[in-house]
């Protein structure tokens, strides 16, 4: 008896050390979220804007000279994906990796991993990468965002890659984060064929001028437009992942503290047993 | 006078929001003014002075940097990459930035590259504190 329970006096040490570990990643994680939550709520209007922007351009755009604008036929797609650089955050990272997978079957496509996590992913997997520049996500700025966005107009001016799409989380609340993915170039795939239809509806297109031509125009907007959706994304994406390593250590320092009550309940039953025990050991070897 | 729907927006949050008789700023093709009623238009941004008027008839300077113009079914959206309102712009800084890069510059002795950062800096500082000084 009194081996079990030195066991079970072990086993709530452990746990409790765990625990300390737990807390202590929840407070960093909630201080960390804080900073990130209102980084993505400062950035969120420009995000939308500029996407709702770009989309009702590319609704109403009837020129096609710049190869921005015009869809081809896809052979390939390349996909910025943004994961945390660390795990330990619920289910933050495969959460997001498994809606990509659903998204990329059967599809040939390159990546842009931004994050540690998204970057090992895909090298375990064997998935082209375009660079590895930008593994750590939480150091990225406003000019990183503009070097990936350089690096995407380049390619897929090139024809490297026909498609662009970025897979980001999003951060809907404190205990909530979506994984999204939302299109980014050509600027027709911006807009549901449907809606699309529902938009025109018959009506004429609008006439956008354009100065000094739709051409100019396209070339010096879209990379500003990639590298502000890119960030955007990136900023939502810190958040969530912060919000998501907060809601996952809280849930394990709960854990703790329930079995940590639990071994206790165990500790002082055993306790009590070698207490009984041993009276009985008395009484026996006095009777006899 | 007519007013229009201005929205300015940066990566750093919302610089304005509100009624606007006239925005005035540079493109990537030269200056132009918005006025309400404009017709469906798009542009990039350059790197300059901008200035807007607001629905009461006061004007507000700003320094703008890069970014698009949109102006769409009487709204006009402008996204800016940096947008920074006179008043915000410390002179002292401004100045003290553009020297700074122009002494980096005329030392010489840079890459192709460090003197691309060089004179991009040098010509937002020059920007800031000319808008910053009146």
């Amino acid at each position: 008896m009194a081996g079990s329970m030195k066991e079970i006096k072990l086993r709530i040490k452990s746990v409790e050390s765990t625990m300390q570990i737990t807390k202590a990643m929840e407070l960093v994680a909630s201080s960390k979220l804080r900073r990130a939550k209102e980084r993505a709520e400062s950035c969120r209007p420009y995000f939308n804007t500029l996407h709702q922007t770009l989309a009702d351009i590319a609704a109403s755009n009837t020129e096609f000279t710049s190869p921005y604008t015009k869809a081809r036929p896809v052979k390939r797609t390349c996909y910025v994906v943004i994961a945390g650089d660390r795990g330990l955050a619920g289910g933050y990272n495969s959460n997001l990796f498994k809606m990509m997978d659903a998204q990329t079957q059967g599809e040939d496509y390159c990546v842009i991993p931004i994050g540690k996590k998204a970057l090992e992913y895909y090298q375990r997997r064997g998935v082209p990468i375009l660079t590895t520049e930008f593994a750590l996500a939480a150091d990225i700025s406003v000019g990183d965002s503009f070097a990936i966005a350089d690096l995407l107009c380049k390619g897929y001016l090139a024809g490297e890659y026909d498609r662009i799409a970025i897979g980001y989380t999003n951060f809907v609340s404190m205990l909530t984060q979506t994984p999204a993915l939302l299109p980014l170039l050509p600027l027709e795939s911006l807009n549901d064929p449907k809606e699309l239809e529902q938009i025109r509806d018959g009506k004429p297109r609008m006439l956008i001028l354009y100065e000094p031509d739709s051409e100019t125009v396209f070339n010096a907007i879209v990379p500003e437009y990639l590298s502000g959706l890119v960030y955007g994304a990136m900023c939502e994406s810190v958040a969530s992942e912060q919000g998501a390593r907060r809601t996952a250590m809280d849930a394990a320092s709960k854990n703790a503290a329930e079995m940590i009550e639990n071994l206790n309940l165990y500790y002082n039953r055993a306790r009590q047993a070698a207490i009984t025990q041993e009276i009985t050991e008395i009484v026996g070897g006095s009777a006899s | 006078m007519n007013t229009f729907h201005l929205t300015i927006q940066t990566v750093d949050g919302p610089a304005f929001e509100g009624e606007a008789q006239r925005l005035f700023c540079r493109t990537i093709d030269g200056d132009v003014a918005i006025l309400a009623h404009h017709a469906d238009y798009c542009t990039a941004l350059g790197m300059g002075e901008a200035r807007v008027t607001l629905e009461d008839g006061t004007v507000r300077k700003a320094a703008c940097i890069g970014g698009m113009l949109t102006m769409l079914d009487n709204r006009c959206r402008l996204l800016a990459t940096t947008w920074e309102w006179s008043e915000d712009i410390d002179p002292e800084r401004a100045h003290a930035a553009r020297d700074r890069a122009q002494a980096l510059i005329e030392q010489g002795g840079l890459s192709n590259r460090e003197l691309a950062l060089a004179s991009a800096k040098l010509q937002r500082a020059l920007v800031r504190s000319s808008v910053a000084k009146k």
